[in-house]
């Protein structure tokens, strides 16, 4: 039983993570209804600069994370600008162009900062908090807090904002919205905006357990989209559960099976599930519609 | 053409990448009048309307509400200059409230509270989408979507309300009911363009009519004229081939 809270924290844990990708991802498809595949690469690129800003210049973790989302949203206001605006119409191309940028961003980072793991060593990766007669390492608990905070506040953009309200209303209808008068494009950018900030803080705040390297987001990315799958295609409530039923999954198989079958676990749940309910567990049969 | 005219089109020419569908059409719609845009499918009556809406670029022409020009304006322009425009395709929001659905017709507005009494002005005017508020607009029938896509218009108070076919795919007793509320919003003086399909139907709500074939306006005349004319008969009757040899005169 208390392996099994263990397990069940750590995979909230790792679960989080994969919202930040599955959220960041879903976003965009959201309004412009493209799987960006260089999510995972951006997710890296988050981590990176918070080490380097960490590292190099404010030795204070809070502005790490702050650092690499401003500097992901300029990269993402790059990329939605010089890459997806033009390809807009082609969703193919569209597709291509982010798994092109995969290769970029991974080769770009090794020229720049090596392929070696780098250290990150925040504060809250070594202190631990008792819970009961378990411990954990505060970055644990502080993952799935921001993970729980990021998601509330999503939430309440997209509900209770006229500007939120704009942005599902544009993913289920971009014609519609036209009619209203919603600035789509202005739609897209902001979906941008938000998805590479989720990105930058999923890599930021990953990178102090696991070290930074290059391919540090290629398993969240494959889990992200699992998670994806799993909790319905389009549906922002289905990603997040999706991502966090997937990370306690993967954990708590460990209990029963070698780790090395966690993997091969999530996959045949996703098999299962998707047998069961081929639209997810969230999505929903119909034909034109997401958020 | 009225002198007062609220809606003017001069020359309009528009189209899809370069390619001209409709050319040379100019129009105009008085206050509290019902202006008909009669045609085959195809004949670009569609195509005009997303023009004067400033969907298409690349048009040219002169397009302009109560003097007040359109021309190069965003959608977000032309609402706020008073035009509003119900597409021939469903713009409502499936997986948003009524009250949201209703809050996003005002989208352009920046003034709040303006919006929410406006939400309310448009609820009494439709009770029966007061009833739905809650549920989401994906769950209605076809002609309360239709019935929310009217009330939509409404929340930017226009001056001119174009609707595209609002009457396709509903039961005969409830495009009556679009038809009224038609009626009912040229009434408080505000001018309608309407394309429709069902050419009798048309011309019984509105006061004048434009026939138009491929791209060009080739007739035009009170509702009344042209209902006994025997070249809109033949049209009624879904005579196949033009329905109009040459432009009149
Ligand atoms: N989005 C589009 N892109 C290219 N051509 C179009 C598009 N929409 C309509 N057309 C063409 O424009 C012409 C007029 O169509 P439309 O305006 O929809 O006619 P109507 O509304 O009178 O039935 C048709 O030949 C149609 O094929
Ligand atoms: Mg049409």
């Amino acid at each position: 039983m208390l392996a099994f809270a263990e397990q069940a924290v750590n995979g909230l844990m790792m679960g989080s993570i994969y919202v930040f990708v599955a959220l960041g991802m879903m976003l965009i498809y959201g309004v412009m209804h493209v799987l960006n595949f260089a999510h995972g690469a951006l997710f890296m690129l988050g981590g990176y600069v918070a080490q380097t800003i960490f590292m190099r210049v404010f030795d204070n973790y809070l502005l790490a994370v702050a650092g690499a989302v401003l500097f992901l949203i300029l990269i993402g206001a790059l990329l939605e600008r010089g890459v997806f605006a033009p390809l807009r119409g082609n969703l193919r191309n569209q597709v291509i162009a982010s798994l092109g940028l995969v290769l970029v961003i991974q080769n770009t980072v090794v020229a720049v900062f090596g392929p070696n793991a780098l250290q990150f060593p925040v504060q809250a990766t070594r202190a631990t908090v008792q819970l009961g007669p378990l411990s954990f390492a505060v970055q644990h608990l502080l993952i799935i807090a921001v993970g729980a905070a990021c998601v509330a506040a999503l939430f309440a953009f997209l509900h209770l904002t006229k500007l939120g309200t704009a942005l599902r209303a544009v993913s289920q209808n971009p014609r519609g919205a036209l009619v209203v008068g919603i600035d789509v494009e202005a739609t897209h950018k902001l979906a941008f905006a938000l998805s590479m900030a989720l990105a930058a803080i999923g890599g930021a705040l990953l990178g102090p357990l696991f070290l930074v390297f290059p391919q540090m987001g290629d398993l969240p990315l494959v889990k992200g989209l699992a998670g994806i799958v799993l909790g319905g295609m389009g549906s922002i409530p289905g990603a997040v559960l999706g991502g966090l039923a997937i990370g306690v999954i993967e954990a708590t198989s460990t209990l029963v099976l070698p780790t090395d079958w966690k993997d091969v676990v999530v996959f045949c749940t996703i098999v299962v599930v998707l047998l069961l309910r081929p639209q997810g567990l969230f999505g929903l049969r119909t034909r034109d519609d997401h958020g | 053409m009225a002198e007062n005219a609220l809606l003017k089109a001069e020359a309009v020419s528009a189209g899809y990448g370069g390619r001209m569908i409709v050319e040379d059409v100019s129009l105009s719609v008085a206050p509290g009048e019902v202006l008909c845009l009669l045609g085959h499918n195809g004949a670009g009556k569609s195509t005009l309307l997303r023009a004067f809406f400033g969907l298409l670029p690349g048009r040219t022409g002169h397009v302009a509400v109560a003097d007040r020009s359109l021309d190069g304006l965003t959608p977000r322009g032309v609402l706020l200059t008073g035009l509003a425009y119900v597409p021939q395709e469903r713009s409502v929001f499936p997986k948003l409230t009524v009250r949201e659905n209703l809050r996003m017709g005002g989208y352009a507005l920046d003034d709040a509270a303006l919006l929410a009494r406006r939400v309310e002005q448009a609820l009494d005017v439709f009770p029966r989408l007061r009833e739905r508020i809650g549920q989401l607009a994906g769950t209605l029938s076809g002609g309360e979507q239709r019935m929310l896509e009217v009330a939509r218009t409404l929340l930017l108070d226009p001056r001119v309300v174009m609707l595209d076919e609002p009457s396709i795919g509903l039961a005969p007793r409830l495009a009556e009911q679009v038809f009224s509320t038609i009626r009912d919003l040229a009434a408080q003086g505000r001018g309608i363009l309407l394309v429709e399909q069902s050419v009798k139907r048309a011309l019984a709500v509105s006061d004048r009519a434009v026939v138009m074939e491929m791209g060009r306006i080739v007739l035009e005349d009170s509702a009344a004229a042209l209902a006994s004319d025997d070249r809109v008969a033949k049209l009624y009757m879904g005579a196949a081939g033009k329905a109009f040899d040459q432009p009149p005169r």
